[in-house]
């Protein structure tokens, strides 16, 4: 049983509002969402901002949840690990793709390019501090992605360490994310 | 500078300039953290409501131990920027400077400035930032005995956001804005931080002349 208690049927507006997007969007209400249900403010909140992250955006939503990925890896996070797998491979990434994020092995893949393996150093290195992320590396990746698209990315790294973190701290699992098909756009 | 532009307000498109007057209304003025968030507005927009909803009284904590959280997260962060702003929060939501003092290490087990449900609460502040699978059977008996569980919920998104912004932040070499220059840092010189990109940080802030005198 999680820490707190999971909320099935949510009375307040504005988690019944977190549940209907969230069913709208993934298919079903994810458990990290139930188990939020308790504080229908933050389950509002970050039901919606979840939603925003896991979806096509500047970055092609295949490539970000490679991002999430290698983030959950690089923070010992593996709380939705297998539905993101899941996820990476129905928006069309190949099980290299996929496999070859463990440890240093995406260093020399051919699966990946510059511009997405400078993403993923930028991962590992906020992992273990980002307070020393040198220039060098934003000046690689400021030559293969736009300033929005870059946005897009320190916030999808760090909102999957948040959510990771979160979810690790309460006890619950999500093994399955989407319940209805998805699609790269 | 940051690595990606800070968007000025007057630069700014409609999503993004309705998240920099939210937050103009509730710190009285536009953060630079803010400020680079504005090169993507749908994101900024979603992302920035989760602290409006942490910055405030409520909905089921208050807004003084939403502090205490947030300075403990930001300090094992090693996040300057984080830590300076939300000392003179704290102290303006009525937490003392002795107070802040011993929120470092394990002192606010022995303070007197701490209550059993602060020192339960920051004890789980300290497991979820080090280790979330290794939190001690006690810590949870003892946070169960003092809160809620929509409290509970408030505070582990609380330390999940917050370990968010710090890393987003820091990641972005975001600044501190001229208007922190002066402020006399509590708890780095009460432990200063580990990491060397922090280090140089906060010898940059210290060097700084407060504007205005």
């Amino acid at each position: 049983m999680p820490v707190v208690a999971p909320v099935e049927n949510p009375t307040e507006d504005e988690a019944r509002e977190a549940y209907a997007a969230a069913e709208a969007h993934f298919g079903h209400v994810p458990n990290l969402v139930k188990a939020l249900g308790s504080n229908p403010v933050f389950c509002k909140s970050i039901t919606e901002f979840v939603i925003q992250a896991l979806a096509e955006g500047r970055v092609s939503w295949a490539f970000k949840e490679l991002v999430v990925l290698k983030t959950c890896r690089a923070m010992g996070s593996y709380y939705a690990y297998g539905a993101h797998e899941r996820l990476a491979h129905d928006l069309g990434n190949s099980a290299e793709r996929i496999g070859d994020l463990a440890n240093s092995i995406w260093e020399t893949s051919d699966a990946y390019t510059d511009a997405e393996k400078a993403v993923f150093e930028l991962v590992n290195q906020i992992a273990v501090d980002a307070n020393e992320v040198s220039d060098e590396l934003w000046e690689r990746l400021r030559s293969h992605w736009d300033h929005g698209q870059l946005l897009e990315l320190a916030a999808l790294i760090t909102t999957f360490i948040n959510i990771g973190r979160t979810a690790d701290t309460l006890g619950v699992a999500d093994p399955v994310l989407f319940t209805k098909p998805v699609a790269a756009g | 500078m940051a690595q990606l532009p800070y968007i000025e307000p007057e630069d700014a498109d409609p999503v993004t300039k309705q998240v920099y007057d939210d937050a103009e209304a509730r710190f009285g003025m536009v953060l630079n953290i803010f400020k680079i968030s504005g090169n993507a507005p749908e994101i900024a927009e979603k992302m920035w409501q989760i602290y409006f909803d942490i910055l405030r009284e409520g909905p089921m904590l208050d807004w003084y131990t939403k502090e205490l959280l947030i300075l403990k997260s930001t300090k094992m962060g090693d996040c300057l920027y984080c830590v300076t702003q939300h000392e003179v929060v704290a102290l303006r939501e009525g937490v003392t400077v002795e107070k802040q003092r011993d929120i470092v290490g394990a002192i606010y087990r022995q303070s007197p400035h701490y209550t059993d449900a602060e020192r339960a609460i920051l004890d789980l502040t300290a497991h979820v930032m080090i280790d979330p699978e290794e939190i001690p059977a006690d810590v949870w008996a003892r946070v169960k005995e003092h809160y809620s569980d929509g409290q509970i919920v408030e505070i582990a998104v609380t330390i999940g956001a917050y370990l968010q912004v710090s890393k987003f932040g820091d990641a972005l070499g975001v600044k501190l804005e001229e208007v922190w220059y002066g402020h006399q840092p509590v708890l780095f010189v009460e432990e200063p931080p580990e990491s060397p990109g922090t280090k140089h940080l906060l010898d940059e802030f210290m060097a700084q002349t407060p504007v205005g005198g």
